[in-house]
């Protein structure tokens, strides 16, 4: 063993990188040619010979000897009858099959491993070796409980090695064999079938159920290590990748209530910008890095590569959750890990699987806003109650002409008086998604391969205009295509290729801050709906006008382009769109090598991956002509139109034509080399032990820094990281593990002395089902296990700035001056980004886990998992240095604590209920809660403003009591002025609470109000259920302990919004309307305060506090489904192995205590709502 | 066998790379570092700039606590959302200061004040590298270290004049200051002074007396502006804020130490007087004299009484290198025109780009004298009761108001500084396009529909009175706008002249002595002297002749002559006398009124609060928690 760790020692460098690169693909080369000369010394057949032997003994030699893990329970064996072992040379089937002749148990021979079932109730009996009889022909067709032909099933003679053969890829088989024989069917997976066939019993049709402890058995964890579930002693959640699928184009959104563990949420509904936010036990730091670490094949991506995955591409999905599991991701596994692997072929014959699937889709919920009429009547309100001098915005005329327009009434006119529904205006109610994808997979005894291919199709709701000359509608597409091919070079040495490449285009509406977040919602919430209409229809003046004619009112204070005052929302709509591309195109070489005949139990594994990341946008976009509605005489019903933007030159030229503005472009490279040097071995009968030595690299290089084109010098210099990562663990009697694992971590953003980090972890479990003292407890808890892991992990993700070891000066730029007598001379100046801070390390986090795992008559699977998670060192900005330092960047240092406790907890079961229905049910729940520990913060002397004890994410405000009474009272109150801008309170305007007793309202009157704004807890819920060719299952999903903040800032009705690139007035929501104080209607507790007409005089209302505050707990409906699958005959009629049709809805109904917009949206209500989903599915296989 | 260890230890080393530590040392040996900022003559150039950046953003008068807080200029804070102009520093006079969050500050660089001691390390780090640069002649650096000195004065001399007794940063404290070393505390005002002066001193002999090459260097710092910032700073320290301000006696430090003079020391006006002299013999030595419109071309005819308001209108608005008056001014051009102008034109009106909100209250209009030359309530012939009454325009005057058009008695018969810089309804306005003196717009500023009235709740000025003194006459603003650029001075000759007449007063000098310096700006003005002004229309005829009446009138003078220039906010706080200012309400005429008898109607608009604590700006309190060692001014 030691020679390994010796070995691992750096050797001195001296040598250029390029030469070394040579090195490495020469001996890369070598090793491969070695491997390939010595496979003669691999064998399949196992001499052993001992009397009077235990199953356990014999595993562990087989295992010795082959190479071949062996899988099984403990609980299995502890009654088997020992065995006289007598083998020279023989085979491994053959070895099995006489050990376990007298046992309830049967094996099932895999991929290098041997898995060990119970027999079949069934054929519990002792199979006895037949007199010899008379060959007969057996046919048969081997399907799964769904009626899916299987393919690759192994059908062999029980007693009998040498016959046997594989199901083709209609499930079918042939084989001649003696009368009376036992088959057996078995596939992993599966539960195995034995299987008497006698010359009446010829034609066989098996139906394999699923085993799904079985599956459930094996278990990925880092480096996509293999491994038994029982010897898992680290926090590993595994998600079948079915339980991911749902009717959207990404895949994040499914993560919420699925996944033991994990706190997801969705904030937006936009194709290609819903993204779910994820945090693995929630966020566990206020650092810079909250959201784990995502490797898809081992290689580190971004969520949103992750999103864009085809669910149908997925083998596994594991999330590594405490230190023990992530430690060998020392660097990057604090905030922990998710794992997810694609598919491989297996062998056999072809395997097409297509499905296609339509989805319509619509909000959940859609904004209610007041009638034009109530606004204008509001507006005059507001203006009277907050300024009784001044003159009322909308005159009595121009109230009573537009309930005309709305009444339609003979006469009105729609475009002097327009009434603007501008939700309408821009959006549909409904849209339509496509997807589809098709993978092949199949493969010989050489090579396997899995090629698939997907598309999508995602349109948004926003309406066209057929006079326009460009679509604006949101369109994502989204292509894939996949190929993992695995090549046995020798029989140890298999070479895996993967190629993949995503690529996405979109197109959409134009946005003004260069997000692709779309700004149209908020638009249409932040314009009037009296000022103007959205575009006039052509009047004689205009009758060969090209253009569409949009509408607005004259003149934007300040600005020189004789430009419009408002932005119309139908303009902006429809004057352009946005276009990305966006692709990332992945290779993968993967190199796993048996090193048998160095030790037994030694094999490697190797990746070398590169991708490459390119995005680039552009704008496409025209010019609005806006006008506006003069001299109208109410008698004739007629007016002329005045054309506003009317300046030749300017900020503000109208152009009919499209112009095009190239926008930023985003490469990036990435380039990973791993090597895992892996050993297992197991010394006398009980003492298993393996070891595990990683080496990674990788680097990450950038054109631009998130798609900006702010690079700097520093941003362009490649982000690298260097890992040294070991196992090793011990197990007794496969009852007692202990793990010790290590990541030695190098990372580059850190000072010499703080360059590599070392995060140590252990872990242990107690599979207590497999002690003698448990004994009939086995009836009820056949599985019983408790494990508990602690160790350090890191983080060097700390902050956006990237090296604080280096000052960091900006030597052209920040800090202009001027001179010459038309200030001609100017120099740009320097600016100190940083200052050189040498102190500056890895945030580290220190983590307890403990698990009870238990199987509960047989049917029941509950995992139960409590954590503390310490996490220390994180960095924060310094709060003791007083601005009189006149320093020009913040200080930052590695002073921050948080901790946080949480569970998970996961439980599922099935059961049969006779022999068509069949019933599952499964749930999760994560709860996380945390709270600072240390932050440094100015030593305040009212104890509920300090931060440290609070939870994360907890929001600072006010506490109100009430609305004021009246003028009087808010006069004879505390002040309550936010600012220098502020205006006192009157009456119908908040109180607030004073909390320090001091006569004034101020910062130091603010506590922590409410829950975190990101769930504490998430929760799912589902049951399924098959009958016949029917299936059907749903799905709840909630979340809990979360608050959010409505903003009263950017809901305020008839008030600009504070972001301003909105000019227009807000809308009237419909809930204000109907309950805000006035002085008709003095509610204390209304909805909505006093109103007002600018931000100032409301400013006492825009406060955060706990008047806006909302409980942002909701359940919902988050899916239900159902299947049809077709009658085997049918299928055969039209040539394919398995159809399915199916249906499912997505987000389907909601209960939330918040009613205005859909909770999961949380304070931001004016975004893109979250979809509703209907869809309808089609799942071939051929 | 043997090979086979050789492939296996090779593998080994592919596995776990060759080098660790090179691979993650990926920054490159030359990145630009603080040292490169100093490596030659053209990179220190560069952070000289910057350490002059600070002083080009004090530009913007919105944000200019002098020009927000006394009562000038009255903003309104109804206005819709989203405009270009912040109102923090407005609304500071309606008592909404705040030591929690405090408006303009400067201490801390928020709420539109600039980070003055971030503006003072970069000084001194420059001062600690000017040894660096291989390539600059001695004489430059010497030169450029007397500007940088001059820079560190002026950033110390902007918090003195908010907060009085403030911390000395001589030197900076390396980053890796302990707290204790960094929570430094205040130091006394005469200790503040003293420094201030000490640098100029050191500075001044170093410094140009002109800048050679204008085009390029026009704004850098010369010897007359040093001289002029040292004569404001003692004159500042003399004054009656800072010097034995009785208020403040109990002002001090943690250890006990007192922060402000606790007596009044007469000395310190002599040595203001001699700077100022000082100053002024330096300047006019220089060539620097009063400003004169000289006429271009295109204007053929001018009236006597439209010359003198041009040449009041262009001693601030005149190109600075044409200017004879300026000392100092800084480079940006004053931004605010569109805030200062009314609309004049129908195209204007119908394209409302200018906002025109700067508004001059009632009593900003009164403090300009009438025609004779002393306050509209000392004179004799001028009917202060009946100022409100109608009257119409007539040919006599109308180069000041329309011919025929309807105003009030109040804009009749006053000094011409009023009509140079003030618009208001009816008068007339020379410029915007038009210079034919017979030819010219008007301001008509009745109601909703006039073009000068208040639009929407954007474009509007709540008193019905612009700064005109702060638009260019050759600005034009009619379908779109053209702006004249001009930069607003921060020191002139006429102001020196004023400040010297109240030093030598307040020496206790005779009328005499004093009186002269104060009859060359009256001159400028088109008013006649003090003394025979005084003696033949002022019911106060001989106030001239004591300390404390010729007090008054330098005061009114200065008030009047730098009005808009962002000097007498400051020179009303050091007199002790904003809260005399600030203790009248603000008033304006009834703007949403068509006809004349209801629109010259007064109507309050606001009543400013201002206690003694608004004399000095708070500190935040944030400050005092981080920093224990700092205490805070009086009563915040």
């Amino acid at each position: 063993m030691y020679k390994f760790f010796t070995a691992m020692t750096c050797t001195p460098s001296g040598y250029t990188k390029k030469f070394l690169f040579s090195m490495k693909i020469t001996a890369l080369l070598f090793f491969v040619t070695l491997m390939q000369a010595s496979a003669s010394v691999y064998s399949q057949q196992i001499t052993y010979q001992k009397k009077n032997v235990s199953l356990e003994n014999l595993f562990t030699e087989i295992y010795k000897q082959t190479g071949y893990s062996i899988v099984w329970s403990p609980g299995m064996v502890k009654n088997s009858p020992k065995i006289d072992a007598k083998f020279n040379n023989t085979p491994l089937k053959e070895v099995l099959k006489q050990a376990l002749v007298n046992s309830p148990l049967t094996f099932t021979i895999g991929n290098n491993s041997v898995i060990i079932t119970r027999k079949p109730n069934t054929t519990a009996t002792t199979p006895t070796v037949e007199a010899p009889a008379d060959d007969i022909k057996v046919t048969g067709t081997v399907k799964d409980s769904k009626g899916n032909a299987l393919p690759a099933v192994n059908v062999s003679v029980v007693g009998n090695a040498k016959q046997g053969t594989v199901t083709d890829s209609r499930g079918n088989f042939a084989l001649t064999v003696k009368d009376g024989a036992a088959l057996k069917i078995s596939i992993v997976g599966y539960v195995s079938q034995t299987v008497k066939v006698t010359a009446k019993n010829s034609a066989l049709q098996v139906t394999l159920l699923e085993d799904v402890k079985q599956v459930d058995d094996i278990v990925i964890t880092a480096y996509g290590k293999k491994e038994r579930k029982e010897a898992i002693v680290g926090s590993v959640t595994t998600v079948k990748p079915g339980a991911l699928k749902i009717p959207a184009s990404n895949l994040t959104n499914a993560l919420a209530g699925q996944v033991a563990g994990v706190i997801a949420y969705t904030p937006s509904g936009q194709p290609g910008q819903d993204n779910a936010k994820f945090f693995i036990r929630g966020v566990t730091t206020f650092g810079y890095k909250q959201d784990p670490l995502i490797l898809i094949d081992n290689v580190e991506l971004t969520a949103s590569d992750l999103a864009r995955l085809n669910v149908d591409d997925i083998e596994s999905f594991s999330v590594l959750k405490d230190a023990s599991a992530t430690a060998l991701y020392g660097a990057r596994g604090g905030n922990g890990v998710i794992l997810v692997k694609t598919k491989e072929g297996k062998a056999g014959a072809a395997q097409i699987n297509f499905r296609i699937e339509n989805s319509v889709s619509q909000s959940v919920k859609t904004l209610e806003i007041a009638d034009p009429i109530t606004y204008m009547k509001l507006f005059n309100e507001a203006t009277r109650t907050r300024y009784p001098l001044n003159p009322l915005p909308y005159s009595q005329n121009k109230i009573i002409n537009t309930e005309q327009t709305l009444a339609h009434a003979p006469g009105s006119n729609e475009y002097v008086y327009p009434a603007v529904n501008w939700m309408d205006m821009l959006f549909k109610k409904r849209t339509n998604t496509q997807r589809g994808n098709l993978s092949i997979q199949g493969g010989g005894g050489v090579a396997r391969y899995y090629v698939a291919g997907s598309y999508s199709n995602d349109n948004g709701i926003l309406r066209t205009d057929i006079r326009n000359n460009n679509n604006n509608n949101v369109n994502f597409r989204n292509y894939q295509l996949r190929s993992n091919v695995n090549i046995n070079l020798t029989d140890k040495t298999e070479l895996v290729v993967r190629l993949s490449g995503t690529f996405n285009d979109y197109n959409g509406p134009l946005t003004s801050d260069g997000s692709l977040q779309t700004q149209l919602y908020n638009l249409a919430t932040h314009t009037s709906p009296v000022d103007f209409p959205a575009y006039y229809p052509a009047d004689s003046a205009n009758i060969h006008t090209q253009h569409i004619l949009f509408g607005n009112s004259p003149a934007s204070a300040g600005s020189n382009d004789g430009a419009s005052q408002y932005v119309n929302p139908y303009a902006e709509l429809l004057k352009g769109h946005q276009q990305y591309s966006e692709s990332r195109m992945l290779a993968q070489l993967e190199l796993n090598q048996n090193l048998k005949f160095i030790a037994p139990g030694l094999n490697f594994h190797g990746i070398m991956s590169t991708n490459r990341y390119s995005f680039f946008k552009s704008y496409q976009s025209y010019s609005p002509f806006y006008y506006t509605a003069t001299n109208y005489n109410q008698t004739t019903n007629t007016y002329q139109l005045q054309w506003i933007n009317n300046l030749p030159t300017g900020n503000n030229v109208a152009r009919e034509y499209l112009q095009y503005y190239p926008q930023d472009s985003n490469n990036s490279t990435f380039l990973y080399l791993q090597g895992v040097l892996d050993y297992n071995h197991t010394f006398g009968v009980n003492h298993g032990v393996s070891a595990a030595l990683i080496g990674t690299r990788q680097q990450t290089l950038n054109s631009s820094v998130n798609g900006n084109n702010n690079t700097t010098l520093f941003t362009s210099l490649p982000y690298r990281n260097q890992t040294l990562a070991g196992r090793a663990t011990y197990s007794y009697k496969s009852k007692y593990y202990l793990e010790f694992n290590f990541g030695y971590n190098g990372s580059e953003r850190f000072s010499e002395q703080h360059r590599l980090g070392f995060f140590p972890t252990i872990g242990g479990s107690w599979i207590l089902s497999g002690e003698k003292f448990w004994g009939d407890l086995y009836d009820v808890f056949n599985r019983f296990k408790l494990r508990a892991s602690y160790g350090l992990v890191g983080n060097d993700a700390i902050s956006d700035r990237r090296f604080f070891y280096l000052s960091d000066v900006n030597l052209n730029g920040g800090n202009p001056a001027s001179f010459g007598t038309s200030n001609g001379y100017t120099r740009n100046g320097v600016f100190i980004n940083n200052y050189e801070n040498n102190d500056v390390t890895w945030e580290t986090s220190k983590q307890t886990n403990l698990g009870l795992e238990f199987t509960f008559l047989k049917k029941i699977n509950v995992i139960a998992e409590v954590y503390q998670n310490n996490k220390y060192n994180i960095l924060q900005k310094r709060a003791s240095i007083p601005t009189t330092s006149g320093l020009e960047s913040d200080i930052a240092a590695n002073l921050g604590k948080v901790t946080s406790k949480g569970i998970d907890l996961s439980v599922d079961g099935r059961e049969n209920i006779g022999n068509d229905l069949f019933i599952g049910l499964r749930g999760n729940l994560t709860y996380s809660t945390n709270k600072y520990i240390q932050y440094e913060e100015p030593n305040y002397k009212e104890g509920y403003r300090q931060q440290v004890g609070q939870p994360l994410n907890r929001q600072y405000g006010y506490i109100a009591e009430r609305l004021f009474v009246d003028d009087k009272e808010a006069a004879n109150s505390p002040t309550q002025i936010f600012s220098n801008n502020g205006f006192a309170p009157k009456g119908g305007d908040i109180k607030y609470r004073d909390l320090n007793n001091d006569g004034k309202i101020d910062a130091a009157d603010q506590t922590y109000i409410g829950n975190p704004t990101i769930p504490q807890v998430v929760y799912g819920f589902g049951i399924s259920a098959t009958y016949n060719n029917f299936d059907l299952s749903g799905f709840f999903q909630g979340q809990g302990g979360v608050s959010f903040f409505i903003n009263p800032a950017t809901t305020a009705p008839f008030i600009k919004s504070p972001e301003s690139q909105y000019t227009g007035n807000t809308q009237l929501l419909k809930a204000y309307a109907d309950d805000h104080w006035s002085e008709d209607n003095q509610n204390l507790y209304a909805l909505y305060p006093r109103l007002g007409t600018n931000g100032a005089i409301i400013e006492n209302n825009r406060q955060n506090s706990t008047w806006w505050l909302r409980d942002g707990s909701f359940l919902r409906l988050k899916s239900l489904e159902f299947g049809y699958t077709l009658p085997k005959q049918w299928a055969k009629r039209i040539l394919v192995r398995n159809a399915r049709l199916y249906f499912n809805g997505l987000n389907l109904y909601t209960w939330s205590p918040f009613k205005l917009w859909d909770p999961e949206l949380g304070g931001n209500g004016f975004s893109y709502p979250i979809q509703k989903v209907f869809n309808i599915g089609l799942n071939i296989n051929i | 066998m043997k090979l086979l260890y050789i492939y296996t230890f090779t593998a080994l080393t592919l596995v776990l790379g060759v080098s660790c530590k090179k691979y993650l040392d990926v920054t490159p040996a030359n990145v630009g570092t603080i040292d490169y900022a100093f490596r030659n003559r053209n990179e220190a150039e560069n952070y000289l700039f910057t350490c002059y950046a600070t002083l080009q953003r004090l530009f913007q008068v919105q944000y200019d606590p002098a020009f927000c807080t006394s009562a000038e200029i009255y903003f309104p804070n109804n206005l819709t959302d989203n405009q270009y102009i912040d109102p923090v520093g407005f609304n500071l006079i309606r008592g909404n200061q705040t030591s929690s969050n405090p408006g303009l500050n400067f201490w801390d660089g928020a709420n539109q004040g600039q980070p003055m001691f971030v503006a003072i390390r970069r000084c001194n780090t420059m001062l600690e590298n000017m040894d660096k640069p291989v390539d600059i002649s001695p004489e430059e650096k010497k030169r450029w270290i007397a500007e940088v000195k001059f820079l560190k004065a002026y950033y110390h001399f902007v918090l003195f004049r908010l907060y009085g007794p403030i911390p000395v940063t001589d030197k900076n404290l390396p980053i890796n200051s302990s707290i204790e070393e960094v929570r430094v505390k205040r130091q006394p005002v005469d200790t503040v002074v003293n420094y201030m002066v000490n640098l100029l001193n050191q500075a001044a002999p170093d410094l140009p007396l002109t800048v050679s090459n204008q085009v390029k260097d026009l704004g850098r710092i010369t010897k007359p502006i040093a001289l002029s910032v040292k004569a404001q700073i003692l004159a500042t320290a003399a004054s009656p804020l800072f010097n034995g301000n009785p208020d403040y006696t109990d002002i001090q430090n943690k250890d006990g130490q007192r922060l402000f003079p606790n007596k009044f020391e007469p000395g310190k006006w002599d040595r203001a007087a001699t700077a100022i002299k000082e100053a002024i013999d330096v300047c006019e030595a220089n060539g620097n004299r009063l400003h004169k419109f000289i006429a271009p071309a295109n204007i053929s005819k001018l009236s006597d009484s439209l010359r003198t308001e041009l040449d009041i209108q262009t001693a601030i608005t005149e190109k600075w290198e044409l200017n004879t008056e300026i000392i100092w001014a800084l480079n940006p051009y004053f931004g605010a025109q569109t805030n200062s102008g009314p609309r004049l034109t129908a195209k204007a009106a119908a394209n409302p780009a200018f906002q025109g909100t700067f508004a001059v209250p009632l009593a900003e209009q009164e403090l300009f004298y009438t025609h004779h030359g002393v306050p509209i309530n000392e004179d004799k012939t001028w009917d202060f009761n009946k100022r409100y009454e109608l009257r119409t325009g007539d040919y006599a005057n109308r180069f000041y108001l329309q011919n025929g058009y309807q105003t009030v008695k109040a804009h009749f018969n006053r000094e011409p500084r009023f009509y140079a810089d003030l618009a208001f309804d009816g008068s007339i306005w020379f410029g915007n396009g038009l210079v034919n003196q017979e030819a010219l717009y008007s301001v008509q500023a009745r109601g909703s529909s006039s073009f000068a009235g208040p639009t929407d709740n954007i474009r509007i000025n709540v008193t019905g009175c612009w700064p005109k003194k702060l638009v260019n006459y050759l600005t034009v603003y009619d379908d779109g706008y053209t702006l004249e650029p001009f930069r607003l001075p921060v020191i002139r000759l006429a102001g020196l002249y004023l400040l010297y007449a109240e030093a030598l007063n307040e020496q206790g000098k005779s009328y005499n002595e004093v009186v002269p310096w104060l009859d060359k700006v009256r001159a400028r003005a088109g008013v006649p002297g003090v003394v025979s002004a005084w003696s033949n229309y002022s019911s106060n005829p001989s106030k001239f002749a004591n300390q404390s009446g010729l007090r008054q009138i330098i005061h009114q003078e200065s008030r009047i002559e730098l009005a808009f220039e962002c000097q007498p906010g400051w020179d009303l706080r050091r007199w002790k006398e904003l809260q005399a200012v600030l203790s009248e309400p603000i008033k304006g005429w009834n703007i949403y009124e068509p006809a004349a008898s209801n629109y010259y109607r007064v109507k309050t608009l606001a009543i400013p609060v201002f206690n003694v604590k608004d004399y000095l700006w708070p500190i935040q309190d944030n400050d005092l928690i981080v920093n224990p060692n700092l205490v805070q001014n009086l009563n915040w």
